[in-house]
């Protein structure tokens, strides 16, 4: 099954070859000449849709690094550098890699619009640029030398096509690798991401290098087909265009970007043979792109639909009923978390003042308390999200500090009570994202068993919000952190569910070796599976100690007096 | 004056439904509690019938007039008061700025401080260096500002210590005395129930209670089961 | 080399005024409006056609084009308020890179290629001061844009509309929810950016390259000196602007730097943001 699946991908690679070689050998020299053009889009358009694939990315300045990886190719040819023609393309795609991590890092700290402001800027200003110098080459007239196997159009016609499908190809592989499990993370949520300990800063960058290193490819390849590079062809104009044209066609779907570079040649052939000005062509991408986005759809999701015939499939659930195996549990040991004197206020509102809380080793300790009593506020300042909170915590006896993906990273782990499941990804895919280790299917099917979670296989897209929030419970699991932070996991469950969610819960720490803090509302459940809790009232501790004390406590009753009848 | 009807209404996030076939009608001067566990789809409720989310079938009725796809600033224009959970006040504007968006004049605000005297020495402050209290006291001046018809309260205990909590708990009958037609959710059951007519119950998306407030403090173990979904 | 540097003010007092209109954008509507010189090039090259072509007099034709630019910018506030209301700063400022490029490619089928026959409406000095000779063209713009900046302020904080600007750009659904007719508003926002970026442009557009990209692509020095205000600050992108004119002006009297001149827009927007993002921020949102 899996040899299969990994083959598909190969398999229409080479038909695509196939159907290459046959369109250079049977097409007329001008169409040639079109589909020429539209590889080189292509391989541009495949770039930009990794990066418009994580939202909120837009970069306006491709066709800049294809002029970055014409004016390497041309420069490496007038040197008569060794290698030849594919040699030089490789390195006129790293060269505008390097280039576009460059121009990304100041922009990729804060989301959104100022890589847009950046890539505008750098496109603007090259513009201008190109066309007072000239590329190397081009005073002395040296052209650029083709392969000597390709060295006529056709057979030229048949490398680019070779060309886009390699990248086709190692798109698609990097999407299904933790890179593409991280792009996907990142424009679904940063704060998720970060806190499955990955640097959402790398993330972005790496999706914007691969973006240029592609574009930078699709430059070398322009230059080997006209010899000589132009200004021309690499004007901020045409970048807006080709953005703009990624948005409309959906490129991050790698057909869609293939059938967004036919778009790109063949709307103005069109207009050309109507009779109409080229420039209406980029008026009817503007007005096609300004539709998608106001519509929130783009072709590929609409080509998709009528495709699919979308089911309305039942959304995977979680199947708790089996009864679970009982394991040998361990006593509580030592605190392996330790917080002390935590306060944290946004103005002049406290959230927390002088909080204390201590998660014993292979301990489940329970933090309850009113709505608004500052139980997120807690998890999120222990977890790093509250860089002006103030206290000490400890993990493992050593201090926790810096970003929350460097505390993920140090052993604790945290979930949302929000959904930050990134719906573009499969369960296993994200498990695998989440555990940051080389996990084996059996690792990974043990442990949606043992929750009741479903196949790894079942893309997040169709699994119910209750159920996804407990994959992501599965996945920090993984990790094997030193201790978990749990906020409200079971709030998506049905009520009966509880009961069989909380028996599983209290087999964490024996099975995963994890220590847990749990924030739940359900006061079964906390009953059910806390060794020890602690109360939060109006961000002060009211009352901490184990379980029987603390729910006995008067005081902690009046605190809950809304909720009296569930003690 | 006229009442506020909701018939059906049913409110979906993402897969599935947050709460369904909601049927309650909130007539003036009545206060209604609204009650239920975490998630039970309270806030939803609240949000669908302001139309801060669109509700997925159902109707609302302002009178004779469906108000079931008009826009928040439309229905908000018909005297519907949605006080957000979580003391929405304007943090970058002064305590006399956010009451005047809805005073519009000074004469109405100077009568709101009087209403809210803490809120006269705070006036000129920036609502974002208020306490929680004070913060909460302002939203409540706003709402009552320009005499909503109907007002949806969404936990206004939220954060408060209690004591500030039973202080403006009054306001609320207060202004059920002035004929506004009030919509309770509280985390805080007994506080709620105490000072309502009405009260629904709502448990996993689906109303398990609906009747005189009276009824739930009477019998505890009603209340319990209702909580537990069983009606 | 300080005659280079004033004659840069006419051109850092354009910039200015943009970065304000760009800086009220994003404050008050959420969007970085990539097309808000598009919208200001497109209304002064119909001024310039009714001028022109139909031989309206001149301040007949600049006003029409002031009109038709502020129309054109309240357009796109409609729709982008109509359907993008619950999207995302980045969505929405997406939509005005399409029109960028709708615009500008508009203008070449409209009005062709070649630079339009402006007829400048301020033209010649205004004053010398200790034998540096000021244009009137940079004394109305630099007083264009502490004006402009000032009134914004005002508007802002005294006035009803000000404050209910300030209270929908801060919590959208909260003010809905209020009554605060939010639609209104913000297209009222994108329509008096648009006259100004329109009036503006006019009175510049005669004594510089003022072909359709070059107008248009006036947004990116814009966009660095509204970075300096951190797109929330209207007194430092007033600075930003008038500060990138003086640099550029004084850069174009030294010869070997013709080329870097090109990237100066570009080094600073690089600069401010590396300086500006040292902590890394959460999007509360997501």
């Amino acid at each position: 099954m899996r040899l299969a699946e990994r083959g598909i991908p190969f398999v229409v690679a080479i038909v695509a070859i196939a159907v290459g070689y046959g369109l250079s050998a049977g097409l007329d020299g001008y169409f040639v000449y079109l589909g020429m053009s539209a590889v080189v889009a292509g391989i541009s358009l495949l770039g930009l849709g990794v990066v418009t694939g994580s939202a909120g990315m837009i970069s306006l300045c491709q066709l800049t690094f294809g002029a970055v990886g014409a004016w390497t190719v041309s420069a490496l040819n007038e040197a008569q550098a060794p290698g030849g023609f594919l040699t030089w393309l490789v390195l006129g795609g790293l060269a505008a890699g390097v280039v576009g991590v460059l121009v990304g890092l100041p922009a990729l700290r804060l989301r959104g619009i100022n890589l847009a402001v950046v890539t505008l800027g750098l496109a603007a200003a090259a513009d201008l640029a190109l066309v007072q110098l000239q590329f190397p080459g081009v005073s002395a007239g040296i052209s650029v030398e083709r392969p000597e196997a390709f060295s006529d159009d056709r057979s030229y016609f048949q490398l680019a096509v070779v060309v886009l499908v390699l990248c086709c190809l190692a798109v698609y592989f990097l999407r299904r690798g933790r890179w593409g499990s991280a792009w996907q993370a990142v424009a679904f949520s940063e704060r998720g991401t970060a806190a499955a300990g990955t640097s959402v800063r790398t993330s972005k960058l790496t999706a914007f290098a691969v973006s240029a290193t592609l574009g930078g490819i699709s430059g070398g390849l322009l230059t080997g087909q006209v010899g000589i590079a132009f200004p021309a062809s690499f004007t901020a104009i045409q970048s807006l265009a080709l953005y703009v044209l990624a948005i409309m066609s959906g490129a991050h779907l790698i057909d869609m970007a293939v059938f967004g570079a036919v778009l790109w040649v063949g709307v103005p052939e069109l207009l050309k043979r109507w009779g109409i000005p080229q420039d209406w062509g980029f008026v009817v991408f503007g007005v096609l792109g300004v539709q998608a986005l106001a519509s929130g759809g783009n072709l590929g999701t609409t080509v998709r639909q009528v495709w699919y015939r979308r089911s309305k499939k039942e959304p995977a659930k979680l199947d708790l009923a089996a009864k679970t195996a009982d394991i040998e549990s361990k006593a509580p040991g030592p605190p392996v978390l330790t917080v002390r004197g935590l306060s944290v206020s946004f103005g002049h509102v406290a959230a927390l003042s002088s909080v204390d809380i201590s998660v014993p080793e292979h301990g489940v300790l329970g933090v309850i308390g009113p709505n608004g009593a500052g139980k997120s506020t807690l998890v999120d300042a222990i977890s790093g999200f509250l860089p002006n909170a103030e206290g000490a915590v400890e993990l493992g006896g050593r201090p926790l500090t810096g970003s929350p993906s460097n505390r993920a990273r140090a052993g604790l782990r945290r979930t949302f009570q929000q959904d930050r499941v990134p719906p573009g990804l499969t369960v296993g895919a994200y498990l695998k994202f989440l555990a940051r280790r080389r996990l084996t299917a059996d690792e990974i099917g043990d442990a949606l068993d043992f929750f009741g979670c479903p196949a790894a296989r079942t893309p997040l897209s169709q699994v119910d919000v209750g159920a996804r929030r407990l994959v992501e419970v599965v996945g920090h699991l993984l990790a094997r952190p030193r201790v978990l932070l749990l906020d409200e996991p079971a709030a998506g469950l049905p009520h009966e569910e509880h009961v069989a969610f909380g028996e599983r819960l209290r087999q964490v720490p024996a099975r995963f070796g994890v220590s847990v803090l749990l924030i739940e509302h359900d006061l079964d459940l906390v009953r059910s599976v806390c060794d020890t809790i602690t109360v939060l009232d109006f961000g002060r501790v009211l009352a901490s100690g184990p379980q029987a004390e603390v729910l006995a406590d008067p005081a902690v009753l009046k605190a809950y007096m809304g909720e009296t009848e569930m003690l | 004056m006229n009442a506020l009807r909701i018939a059906g209404l049913t409110v979906t996030r993402g897969a599935g439904p947050v709460i369904r076939d909601v049927d309650l009608t909130l007539e003036p001067g009545r206060i209604t509690a609204l009650v239920g566990p975490n998630g039970a789809g309270k806030t939803s409720l609240l949000e669908a019938v302001s139309g801060v989310v669109p509700a997925a079938s159902g109707t609302v009725h302002i009178g004779a007039d469906e108000i079931t796809k008009q826009s928040r600033v439309a229905r908000a224009r018909r005297g519907l008061a949605h006080i957000e959970q979580g003391r929405a006040v304007f943090g970058g504007l002064t305590v006399l700025e956010n009451l005047m968006l809805t005073a519009r004049t000074r004469a109405r605000a100077d009568e709101l401080f009087e209403a809210f005297p803490e809120l006269e020495k705070r006036r000129d402050s920036p609502a974002a260096l208020l306490s929680g209290g004070e913060q909460q006291m302002v939203v409540l001046a706003r709402a009552f500002a320009d005499r909503p018809s109907f007002l949806l309260i969404d936990e206004m205990s939220l954060g408060l210590a209690p004591v500030v909590f039973t202080r403006l708990l009054p306001m609320v009958t207060r202004f059920a005395e002035e004929g506004a037609a009030i919509l309770l959710v509280e985390q805080f059951t007994h506080l709620a129930l105490g000072v309502a007519s009405d009260a629904l119950v709502v448990s996993s998306g689906r109303v398990t209670y609906a009747g005189p407030a009276q009824g739930l403090l009477d019998s505890p173990g009603t209340l319990h089961a209702a909580y537990l979904g069983e009606s | 080399m300080l005659q280079g540097a004033l004659a840069g003010l006419a051109a850092g007092g354009l910039y200015a005024v943009l970065a304000v209109c760009l800086t009220l954008m994003s404050r008050l509507v959420r969007v970085v409006n990539f097309a808000q010189s598009a919208t200001g090039m497109f209304g002064c090259y119909v001024a310039v056609f009714l001028s022109v072509d139909l031989g309206l007099p001149m301040w007949l034709a600049t006003v029409a084009g002031i009109v038709l630019g502020g129309l054109l910018s309240a357009l796109l506030g409609w729709i982008v308020s109509t359907w993008l209301a619950e999207a995302d700063t980045g969505t929405r400022s997406a939509v005005t890179v399409a029109v960028l490029l709708l615009l500008i490619s508009l203008s070449f089928i409209l009005f062709g290629n070649k630079p339009q026959p402006f007829h400048p409406i301020l033209d010649g000095p205004a004053v010398t001061v200790g034998g540096v000779v000021i244009s009137q063209v940079t004394v109305v713009t630099v007083a264009l844009a502490v004006l402009v900046a000032v009134a914004s302020r005002i508007v802002l904080s005294r006035t009803p509309a000000g404050v209910q600007l300030r209270a929908l750009s801060e919590r959208p659904t909260t003010a809905e929810l209020l009554g605060i007719p939010a639609k209104r508003l913000s297209v009222a926002v994108w329509a008096v950016t648009g006259v100004v970026s329109t009036l503006v442009i006019s009175i510049v557009a005669p004594s510089q390259s003022n072909d359709a990209t070059s107008l248009a692509m006036l947004v990116v020095p814009a966009a660095a000196a509204a970075l300096l205000g951190g797109f929330r600050r209207l007194d430092l992108a007033v600075a930003g602007g008038l500060g990138l004119g003086l640099i550029q002006g004084a850069a174009a009297q030294v010869d070997g730097l013709s080329v870097v001149r090109y990237f100066l827009p570009f080094a600073v927007i690089v600069a401010l943001l590396l300086w500006s993002q040292r902590k890394e921020v959460w999007d509360a949102a997501r």
